[in-house]
């Protein structure tokens, strides 16, 4: 049965930060207790879409700019401190700083023991 | 029918002897018993079984059972497969056979939990070639009689297995070698990794097998007899290669009985319980993990010296590897010989000469061939010899130069270190010799790092395509590409001392390397930078926005000029990718570029920014320049030939060549203008000091060039009180200074009389330019950008354009013309392409809008005209 009949309160908190911040979210969330989390090296725009560059007399778009995509899967008791010490973490205060998207996980399963729920996590 | 009551009987004293033979190995740790009792166990349970299964019923002639690969050879492993030959006389045998005896007593094995690979076949059968199970034919060289019809099983040995080997040598062998090959190129061709696998990786178990199967091919090809490999091996490698197959007979051992199962990676977790158990010391002393994996290395590279013999077989018979073979011989000279892939010494005494040996070695570089092993041994034989040679202060940079811009320098390195060469003339090396660093990037031990990082360069060089292709474009506009690579062999060294950081140590131990190669000043301060900042530009990118004007500043600042962000941006390229194959990805080479990119527009846009002042912060490092006199007059007179000089000079120029220059400024009382032509190695250096006049950069630049020379590269700077500084570098289209050097003198004199007036430079140009008379070879698009706002004070031109001769007269004539002035001009030539940096002002202010649009169309129109 894929789900149990306790009620499961999981949130996947996806953060798409500056990699100069990287390390200082981190360090943030590891503080929090939340030690897993999956990395990615990502390129992406906001609405500003980049911005032109010239090299050696020629322009050129830099249109997808690097940053990285954190992923964790936390209980929902955590989602507001983890957040918030995101923002704090993060930011720069200029354009570019990033984004977070919150949504709801079903279940959560450990592969190696089977174990469920929040304390698979 | 199942042998259930016999099975369990047979179960216990399996297990019982099972765990007997376990407790002896942990107790002695000798693998080599544990393998050939464990061997002698099965081959007692499969007559046990054989027995059973034969007592009553039909005669069984024509048939028998044999051990073949692992088993075969007495070297069956805890949880390897155990491999058996069910061989047969004739066709129609098998049905009963299968029946009566194949199939219950595989079944009765596998009760056993024994893991089984049975291969039924008929006599016939083993003497063919099999193309498509090639592995068959191999394991049958190891095959040995366990029960049944000997005779049959004597056919098979002295008949029937002879033949094949006989007739099928040569395709064995490049089966075999090709398998190997393969094998090799799946594990990166190095033996240094840090998780190594030690049955299949290179300079494992796998590899010494096949240099035994192949010197039982070449033994049966021409005596007919089976003789213990052992005996077969080289001589001079034998004692090595066994104490390497009894380590790791033991470590493999260790590893199957740790993890239950037919697993041969050594994890860096395996590493630790292998070194605290001692597991292939034979008692002696408990040693570090790093240690103990420097006893693998140690043994894994003995095993990898076999691999010589793989290159006695040709790959393939294709005509490729015909042709490529006969083109090597014809590469073979008075000293060597070069034979499929491989070099050889003539004299093997030759390796005695230091000059011969390093020419092996340079050749090596060059064609990346392989050495023999009768060459191999000469060179160790010689390292006495070149130990006494190098007390005598030998010119070591132009023979390690040589090897190290060739574009198999790697190779030889390699090939070097392996035979200790290396690390006699550098003993900075031996600090990081097989160093393991246990982190869950690196794929390699230090010193293989060092090596690959040398070869990513050189491979870059040839790359097409992709993202790399930026990369290969910077490294083809290194002015000192060998003190990059020199750099990259040592900026690693420090990881084996006892230094706070890697990179104190590696500055550290370069002292000695400086002193033994007799670096100058300024190749000193290159190596210095490059070890001393390879992390910085990594750390930059992923801690800095590279994209914020101030990281950009910051890095650019630390970098100081464009050579040495060229040479830091190819050095952290080069390392990044040596950490392990998957290490640079796309994401972090474009953020690496864009750095460098941001970086090199920073360092051409603020120069005019950036001058040195008499007055303020910079009072320290002139005083640092200063001439060593006594007399405040000349100090001052010194600040002040400085005083407005864009910082870029000092950081371009050493101290010696800043002093010259004054010295023409000095001069300059009683001339015109001072002017020095010096000869290099493939261009002539033209240095001018003169006071600053309308018209005079393109006076300089009209002379030069219509006497039929070519200016590649030249910065121009004005100080304070308007005293020019050109530096220009050109190369002789007509060899007319190199063959007449008297035409020096008359270079000089018309320069002197065009910056006086006497000389009309226009009419020169229409007189006496000579264009290039065949089309040029490469398209470049012209692209002109003016910027008003990289600099606080002018404005800068960017021109990209083809280059050719009289390009800078008509770019200069373009600003005189319109009035502008150049404060500073930064030429560079890349293959054939001009990129020229200009900062201008027009009545000492930046352009004006209207001014720059004006400056744009000119500009288009006579790049797009060229002078005739």
């Amino acid at each position: 049965m894929l789900y149990s009949e306790e009620k499961i309160m999981m949130t996947k908190l996806e953060a798409i930060v500056q990699p100069s911040r990287f390390e200082a979210v981190k360090e943030v969330l590891t503080e929090l207790g939340i030690g897993g989390m999956t990395i990615f090296d990502v390129r992406g725009h906001g609405r500003q879409k980049g911005h032109t560059e010239v090299y050696r007399g020629r322009e050129y778009t830099v249109d997808l700019l690097p940053k990285i995509k954190i992923e964790v899967v936390i209980p929902d008791t955590l989602v507001d401190a983890a957040v918030d010490a995101i923002l704090q973490s993060a930011s720069t205060g200029k354009i570019g700083d990033g984004k977070i998207f919150l949504s709801k996980v079903d279940q959560a399963i450990r592969i190696r023991n089977q174990e469920r729920g929040v304390s698979a996590l | 029918m199942r042998l259930e009551s016999r099975t369990s009987t047979l179960q216990e004293l399996y297990g019982e002897e099972s765990a007997r033979i376990r407790s002896q190995f942990e107790a002695s740790g000798d693998g080599k018993a544990a393998i050939r009792e464990r061997s002698a166990l099965i081959d007692s349970v499969v007559v046990e079984l054989w027995n059973e299964l034969t007592a009553t019923g039909k005669s069984l002639d024509g048939f028998c059972i044999a051990a073949m690969g692992g088993y075969g050879r007495q070297a069956l492993f805890p949880y390897s497969d155990i491999d058996l030959l069910f061989l047969y006389e004739k066709d129609g045998q098998a049905e009963y056979l299968g029946k009566s005896i194949i199939a219950p007593l595989s079944q009765s094995l596998w009760d056993l939990h024994l893991r089984v690979s049975p291969t039924t076949r008929t006599l016939a059968e083993c003497g063919k070639l099999h193309r498509n199970n090639i592995e068959f034919n191999i394991s049958l060289l190891d095959c040995r009689y366990i029960c049944g019809d000997e005779k049959l099983f004597e056919k098979l040995r002295d008949r029937v297995l002879p033949g094949m080997v006989t007739r099928e040598s040569q395709n064995l062998a490049q089966e075999l070698t090709g398998l190997a090959r393969s094998r090799h190129e799946k594990y990166g061709q190095t033996i240094f990794h840090l998780e190594p696998n030690i049955k299949d990786g290179p300079g494992g178990l796998r590899d010494y097998q096949v240099a035994c199967w192949m010197e039982q091919i070449e033994e049966m090809k021409h005596s007919h007899v089976w003789k213990n490999p052992e005996e077969l091996l080289p001589a001079s490698l034998r004692s090595d290669v066994i104490k390497a197959t009894d380590f790791l007979d033991a470590v493999r051992c260790f590893l199957h009985y740790r993890q239950g199962r037919d697993l041969n990676g050594l994890t860096y977790e395996l590493q630790t319980e292998a070194a605290a158990a001692g597991i292939g010391l034979h008692g002696g002393p408990v040693v570090s993990p790093n240690d103990w994996m420097r006893v693998y290395f140690r043994h894994a590279r003995a095993i990898s010296r076999l691999a010589v013999l793989l290159d006695e077989v040709p790959q393939t018979k294709s005509l490729w590897s015909r042709l490529f073979g006969k083109r090597k011989f014809r590469l073979s000279n008075a000293e060597f010989t070069i034979a499929d892939g491989r070099i050889s010494l003539r004299d093997a005494a030759s390796a005695e000469d230091p000059v011969v040996l390093f020419r092996l070695f340079e050749f090596v570089a060059k064609q990346d061939v392989k050495l023999t092993a009768e060459t191999e041994n000469a060179v160790e034989a010689a390292l006495p010899s070149i130990r006494k040679w190098l007390a005598t202060s030998p010119d070591l940079w132009e023979i390690l130069r040589q090897i190290l811009v060739q574009p198999h320098a790697a190779s030889a390195l390699r090939a070097m270190h392996r035979l200790g060469l290396l690390v006699v003339l550098f003993k900075e090396f031996q600090a990081i010799d097989s160093l393991v660093i246990r982190d869950y990037y690196h794929r390699y031990t230090v010193d293989e790092h060092s090596l690959v990082t040398i070869e990513n360069l050189h491979k870059l060089a040839n790359s097409t395509g992709g993202s790399s292709n930026k990369f290969r474009d910077i490294l083809s506009t290194l002015e000192r590409p060998e003190l990059l690579y020199l750099s990259l062999l040592f900026h690693d060294v420090g990881k084996g001392m006892a230094n706070e950081t890697h990179v104190e140590g590696s500055l550290e131990a370069v002292k000695g390397v400086f002193e033994r190669l007799r670096l100058d000043s300024n190749e000193r301060a290159t190596v210095n930078f490059l070890i001393a900042n390879h992390l910085r530009m990594s750390a930059t990118v992923l801690r800095r926005d590279i994209f914020d004007p101030q990281a950009v500043h910051d890095f650019g600042q630390a970098v100081g000029t464009i050579e040495n962000l060229k040479m830091l941006t190819l050095f952290t390229y080069a390392d990044i990718k040596a950490v392990n194959p998957e290490a640079l990805t796309p994401w972090k080479a474009e953020m690496l570029w864009q750095l460098y990119a941001a970086t090199e527009n920073y360092l051409n846009r603020s120069v005019d920014d950036q001058r040195l002042y008499v007055e303020g912060d910079d009072l320290k490092q002139l005083e640092r320049l200063s001439p060593p006199v006594n007399d405040p007059g000349e100090v001052e007179r010194f600040w002040n030939f400085l005083d407005g000089f864009p910082k870029r000079y000092l950081l371009t120029h050493s101290s010696g060549e800043i002093s010259t220059h004054y010295r023409m400024y000095r001069r300059l009382n009683y001339s015109v203008a001072e002017i020095s032509v010096t000869k290099r190695h493939d261009y002539y250096e033209l240095v001018l000091v003169t006071t600053d006049r309308p018209f005079l950069f393109t006076k300089v630049v009209g002379t030069i060039s219509s006497l039929g020379m070519n200016i590649l590269k030249a910065d121009a700077y004005a100080n304070q009180a308007g005293t020019v500084l050109d530096i220009l570098r050109f190369s002789d289209r007509f060899r007319t200074l190199d063959n007449n050097p008297s035409e020096t003198t008359r270079l000089k004199q018309d320069l002197i009389s065009a910056i006086s007036g006497e000389l009309n430079v226009g009419d020169l140009m229409k007189k006496k330019f000579q264009p290039e008379k065949h089309p040029p070879k490469v398209s470049v698009e012209t692209r002109i950008h003016l910027d008003n706002d990289c600099s606080s004070h002018s404005t800068v031109v960017e021109i990209v354009a083809l280059d050719r001769p009289g390009l800078l007269y008509d770019i200069s004539s373009t600003f005189a013309e319109l009035g502008c002035n150049i404060e500073v001009g930064l030429i560079d030539t890349e293959g054939g392409t001009a990129t020229d940096v200009f900062y201008v002002t027009k009545q000492k202010a930046k352009l004006a809008s209207d001014q720059q649009h004006e400056l744009q169309l000119d500009l288009e129109h006579r790049l797009s005209s060229p002078h005739p």
